[in-house]
């Protein structure tokens, strides 16, 4: 039975003692952290700590000096996030640090990406985000975009406070089949369906399947301004892309 | 040179990561009946937007305190119009600086 001195990171060590209560936990956390090398632990204490930076140069090294990309996703990235995931559910951090231990792990994932390109996987699909035009609130389009990239999707994040031409430029820059489309007011939601007024205008609605969300936005609203796919949560976001994605594969194929 | 990365495998790792995630935004969910979800653990404020619950940061360069009592529905302090918040702050700070001359 692995014991918590067979983990040689500190910070790593402090973690599981401060914040894991669960003797069973923690003897599956002890496991899986003693079996990982000193750099690979090193990457994990990162993503805990939502250091995107450290994150980055560790993984690029460990990458180059020979660990296998699995592994790093293994022992480094995921076996972080396990611990994340723990101290998220025991409310002793809240999301803004999860969305920064997710973009921590993006940084790592970044190097793998790559190799995975090299073997032939590509990411499920491409989508571009964005919170729309005169709205500020991020929160539930940055967990879509951590719920997508986690699902294997390249996601183009455009930020808050979008512009239909800013969605436009960015589906003819990236050639992304899905846009997903954000907002949390009722004031702004109307800019929704400008987006999409938008690309019919530019002769591009055809060429993109759009999916919206957000706090007031309804399933009948989505409908009415034309919208190809509403999720009421990231979980179904994740879903709702996957299904646009099978749409357009299927009318390209028509003759 | 890495080698290359085997497609079930990989497939794994992403159904593992998918989980993890999936555990957490449920989590998002319920932890943001009761708490802003823009509030960090140091009870900071991470919003790019304006909002009543804003207050003065502990040390400059930090983020804003948010002042937010957690239970209490902390959407109606969020300001919807960020322009029109910015012009009565003005008004306000202009309002305060005649009345102490």
């Amino acid at each position: 039975m692995a014991k918590i001195t067979d983990i040689t990171n500190q910070f790593v060590r402090d973690q599981i003692e401060q914040f894991i209560d669960s003797e069973v936990e923690q003897q599956h956390i002890i496991q899986l952290y003693a079996q990982a090398t000193p750099d690979m632990q090193d990457i994990a204490a990162g993503i805990i700590d939502g250091q995107h930076k450290t994150v980055d140069c560790l993984t690029r090294a460990a990458l180059d000096g020979g660990t296998a990309a699995l592994d790093v996703m293994d022992n480094g990235l995921i076996a972080g996030m396990a611990i994340v995931g723990i101290k998220f559910r025991d409310n002793f951090i809240f999301v803004p640090e999860v969305l920064a231990c997710a973009r921590a792990m993006k940084a790592g994932m970044a190097h793998i990406e790559p190799i995975l390109s090299e073997s032939g996987i590509e990411p499920v699909g491409k989508v571009i985000m964005g919170t729309v035009r005169g709205d500020l609130h991020d929160i539930g389009k940055n967990l879509c975009i951590m719920m997508l990239r986690g699902s294997g999707f390249a996601v183009v994040d455009l930020g808050v406070d979008t512009s239909p031409n800013d969605f436009i430029a960015a589906v003819e820059e990236y050639q992304a089949p899905v846009v997903g489309m954000s907002a949390l007011l009722t004031t702004t939601m109307p800019n929704m369906g400008k987006t999409i007024e938008a690309f019919i205008d530019a002769d591009m609605r055809d060429d993109v399947h759009f999916m919206v969300g957000g706090a007031p936005v309804t399933r009948d609203f989505a409908d009415e301004m034309g919208a190809d796919g509403y999720g009421d949560s990231a979980i179904e976001c994740v879903e709702v892309a996957k299904q646009l994605i099978g749409v357009k594969t299927e009318r390209r194929t028509e003759p | 040179m890495n080698k290359k990365i085997d497609k079930a495998e990989y497939e794994k790792r992403i159904n593992r990561i998918t989980d993890l995630f999936k555990d957490m935004i449920v989590q998002a969910d319920r932890q943001s009946l009761a708490r802003c979800p823009y509030k960090n653990r140091l009870d900071q404020c991470t919003a790019k937007f304006c909002c009543q619950n804003k207050r003065k940061p502990r040390a400059e360069g930090e983020l804003s305190i948010c002042a937010c009592k957690d239970g209490l529905d902390y959407r109606t302090a969020w300001e919807s119009d960020p322009e029109a918040y910015a012009h009565v702050r003005q008004q306000l700070k202009e309002q305060r600086s005649s009345q102490a001359s």
